[in-house]
């Protein structure tokens, strides 16, 4: 072994170990020092007696696994890895580690971040959501991260499709407005696997201008296991947690979870009743979150109170013509095709599908896939 | 002794001209047939000789020959063996030579001594139109379907040489009445699905490509039934061209033998790429795309056609013909038809945003299972909702297909007038003298690149349905913004990720 290899190397080709889990990685660290942990799990040094490694090692398969790793993905190479990506890699206890993370319950033993850490000095703020989001929600979820990073809160969220890459793209908005909010995304792969793929752009802006976390090493697949584990991290790093969508069961739901347990308020974006994609937001408002309307509602939890900072929000969308209004109502109950403005309004297809252009040509619904979504705050008028 | 009779046998969808010539010769008694025949013409050896003899006529014991000319030709099926009969009948002496000089012979035998159709007879009379043909009394319908050639027919091989010795050729057989076709599914059961119905109008009167996407019970089968009827009788080039394709491809054609009205084909997913496009070994059958020749192919569930088929459809799509090649044979078919698909909009079937069960991804890779560039293809891409409980229960009958009709043949009319084709065929240059912008619509395409949702084929495409919905409301010369509008609408972008896109 060469004297350049630092100990986080150790750290980092260990955590990227098959059959090595968060428990086991916690143990080996906290009773060996890097190097001595990457010796006792490759075998070439024994465990602290009676300790969780000493009883996991004697477990048939084990030890040949960690060997096997060790030798696929050495730490010299996985270190390399980290240098070349710019990913900073911190070990649980040392300087250096981030001290939110450090009082969590379930701490991460090593850390793989890109970007400053120094962000999450900052207030923080989880946007999270279903992946199949509506149109409606994808909106909200830009407007809130928008919103936030211009009031200078930073904004957690995990990377995924839809409200969770929306919350960081209004973020993104914000940010080309001047604002002091930064994107911090917690990832269920490594730094250099890119999941889902479309979002490349914005993991690199993220690593760029924000922070990038994730507790694997660069090469780590985004296995299914990792994504719970993420959502603790996603809860734990935030002062908030914001859902906007959500079904009966996701991914949102378990952030919500962890951070109930951790003590951190969760709130939610009241959806409609009859709406499939709103089921677990008005799950958790009856559970007695509260309610999250706009970025004041959240800023006001968090203790700032900036609603009379600026003037007050004004629609800039040009209202729609008075023929219009009918087709937007139809739309506003339940998402519809032009036939089905058609159909509902008695009108013929041409002049529905004239209302429902200059309707979306006027930002008031979304067209996807044929079908037409209210976006937006609605439209308040008799 | 030598006798020739002219006979044809089948290759795609054309006759081939062959000639039977029989040698009869002295030498030990034996029957041999040369000239590159495949399995089922050279067991037309069996079959002549047991109907000789069941027809009470003499076998020649003697050394015969029988050689199908032009020897190189790969002859396939049975349509040969009344003419190999005949020539043998003729070489034996047992009819006058110059009794058949007149006539050309087609039709399979059976060991009694009957004459069976087989497929083909209409083509392979066709390209014996010189001659006056002899065809089994099952196959005259197909035989005169095509006309300008005269057809005698016979139901047995008895009659046949009872006829070329003096007697009169038997009467042909009461051709099926017209009336018997059974009449088309009418639009005015389809109950509500306003915007279905316009994207199917303007499909007739366009010739627009249509791709319907809608949950199960949508009624997306039920619409592609009616287009037909919506479209004209066919004109008689096609009307020919079908009706050889349906004899060759041995497939019956109600009222007459004849095609005039457009076909529906709709091809089950499952088919095999032969069974689609056409081919086969040796006679190069004609597939479902030339059955849908001049008619409307429909196809069910596209995701699940196999890409390789999807994509073979390419050619025929572009040039309206399928060229089929193998090792002995090459065949031109005739393939031009109006496709109309239809397909769930993911796996589980949803319907509206956030009805699904589907996660993105599922939905996604759902409806790229369709290669872009077939997807493009389609001029009109519709959603279809399900229909409403009002509109199943309602009393209310859409409007019929006579009426729809009516206004299809007028707009029809109108772009042959204009253009000499209809206008989903216009051409980039013919798209600026016959439907040029005015400064809104110029505005609008702007806008809509700028917001990347239209492609420069894309806007072609937009730009000929906008012509057709002008010709069907009173034909304004200029396409203006509400047209255009329309046309966007009815070709929504399908698969197009609601990807992020960063500042």
């Amino acid at each position: 072994m060469s004297d350049a290899t630092p100990p986080e190397a150790y750290a980092a080709s260990l955590a990227g170990f098959d059959m090595m889990s968060m428990h086991r990685l916690g143990a080996l660290l906290r009773h060996h020092s890097p190097e001595e942990a990457f010796a006792v799990a490759t075998g070439r040094c024994a465990p602290v007696p009676h300790g969780l490694i000493a009883r996991v090692v004697e477990r048939d398969g084990v030890v040949e696994a960690w060997k096997r790793s060790a030798l696929r993905r050495p730490p010299e190479q996985v270190w390399a890895h980290c240098l070349q990506l710019g990913v900073d890699v911190s070990i649980l206890g040392s300087d250096g580690y981030p001290p939110l993370l450090h009082h969590d319950p379930q701490p991460p033993p090593v850390v793989f971040s890109r970007g400053d850490l120094g962000i999450l000095d900052g207030r923080r703020v989880a946007v999270v959501g279903t992946r199949n989001a509506t149109a409606a929600g994808r909106h909200m979820a830009r407007t809130l991260g928008e919103g936030l990073a211009l009031e200078g809160v930073h904004v957690v969220s995990g990377l995924a499709r839809g409200i969770d890459g929306h919350a960081h793209a209004g973020v993104f908005d914000g940010l080309g407005k001047g604002a002091d909010g930064r994107p911090v995304a917690v990832v269920a792969s490594g730094h250099d696997v890119v999941y889902p793929p479309e979002h490349r752009v914005l993991w690199q802006r993220v690593g760029n201008e924000g922070l990038l976390l994730s507790e694997w090493p660069p090469g780590s697949a985004p296995a299914p296991y990792r994504f719970p584990q993420r959502n603790r991290l996603v809860a734990g790093l935030s002062e908030i947690v914001v859902v906007v969508e959500s079904r009966e069961t996701g991914g949102s739901l378990l952030t919500a979870q962890m951070a109930a347990e951790r003590g951190i308020p969760v709130m939610a974006v009241p959806g409609s009743a009859i709406s499939r994609a709103a089921i677990g937001v008005n799950a958790l408002l009856r559970d007695g979150s509260a309610p999250a309307v706009d970025v004041g509602d959240v800023m006001v939890a968090l203790g700032l109170d900036h609603s009379r900072a600026h003037a007050p929000g004004i629609d800039p969308r040009v209202r729609p013509r008075v023929c219009d209004v009918p087709a937007y109502r139809v739309c506003s109950v339940k998402a519809s095709t032009v036939g089905g403005v058609a159909e509902a309004l008695g009108v013929a297809v041409v002049d529905a599908a004239m209302s429902l252009a200059r309707l979306e040509q006027g930002g008031w619904l979304a067209h996807v896939d044929g079908w037409f979504e209210v976006v937006g705050s609605p439209l308040s008028c008799p | 002794m030598i006798a020739s009779v002219p006979s044809a046998t089948l290759l795609g969808v054309t006759g081939q001209p062959v000639t039977v010539e029989v040698h009869s010769g002295v030498g030990v008694p034996g029957f041999q047939i040369v000239g590159s025949p495949d399995a089922a013409c050279r067991e037309s050896r069996d079959r002549v000789r047991a109907a000789l003899l069941s027809s009470g006529l003499a076998w020649p014991n003697r050394r015969i020959t029988v050689n199908l000319a032009p020897s190189g030709m790969r002859k396939a099926g049975a349509g040969l063996d009344l003419a190999i009969a005949i020539a043998l009948l003729v070489a034996d002496e047992q009819i006058a030579s110059d009794a058949v000089e007149k006539y050309a012979f087609v039709g399979e035998l059976g060991l009694d001594g009957t004459l069976r159709g087989m497929p083909g007879v209409a083509p392979m009379v066709a390209c014996r139109s010189r001659y006056i043909a002899v065809v089994p009394s099952e196959a005259y319908e197909q035989a005169i379907a095509i006309g300008a050639v005269d057809v005698r027919c016979a139901a047995t091989l008895l009659e046949v040489v009872s006829a070329l010795a003096g007697a009169p050729w038997p009467d042909p057989p009461h051709p099926m009445s017209a009336d018997a076709a059974q009449p088309l599914p009418d639009l005015a059961d389809v109950r509500g699905q306003p915007d279905a119905r316009l994207a199917l109008e303007l499909a007739a009167a366009g010739g627009h490509h249509l791709l319907l996407v809608g949950p199960p019970g949508a009624g997306k089968t039920m619409l592609a039934q009616r287009l037909p009827g919506l479209l004209p009788v066919l004109d008689p080039v096609a009307s020919l061209e079908a009706t050889m394709i349906h004899s060759a491809a041995g497939v019956p054609v109600q009222g007459g033998g004849v095609v005039r009205r457009p076909m529906f084909r709709a091809p089950h997913h499952s088919s095999s790429m032969v069974a689609i496009i056409g081919g086969g070994s040796t006679a190069l059958r004609p597939g479902e795309v030339s059955l849908a020749h001049g008619g409307v192919l429909f196809m069910d569930e596209l995701g699940e056609f196999p890409a390789h088929v999807l994509d073979a459809l390419r050619q025929p799509l572009e040039e309206g013909v399928v060229r089929v090649s193998r090792a002995a044979s090459t065949a031109t078919l005739p393939a031009r038809f109006q496709m109309v698909a239809a397909s769930n909009p993911c796996p589980c079937g949803g319907g509206a945003p956030g009805e699904c069960e589907c996660d993105l991804t599922a939905r996604l890779k759902y409806l790229r299972r369709i290669s872009g560039p077939f997807l493009d293809r389609f001029d009109l891409r519709v959603s279809v909702g399900a229909a409403t409980v009002d509109d199943l229960l309602g009393r209310q009958l859409g409007e019929s297909t006579a009426v729809v009709r009516e206004r299809v043949l007028t707009a029809r009319d109108l772009a042959l007038a204009r253009a000499g084709k209809l206008n989903a065929a216009l051409t980039a240059d013919e798209l600026e003298t016959y439907a040029p912008f005015d400064h809104a619509a110029e505005s609008l395409v702007r806008r809509e690149f700028e917001a990347n949702r239209l492609t420069g084929r894309g806007l072609h495409r937009v730009r000929r349905v906008a012509r057709t919905i002008g010709d069907l409301s009173g034909a304004p010369e200029v396409i203006g913004v509400d047209l255009l509008t329309v046309a966007l609408q009815l070709r929504v972008p399908f698969a197009s990720s609601a990807r992020v896109r960063v500042a």
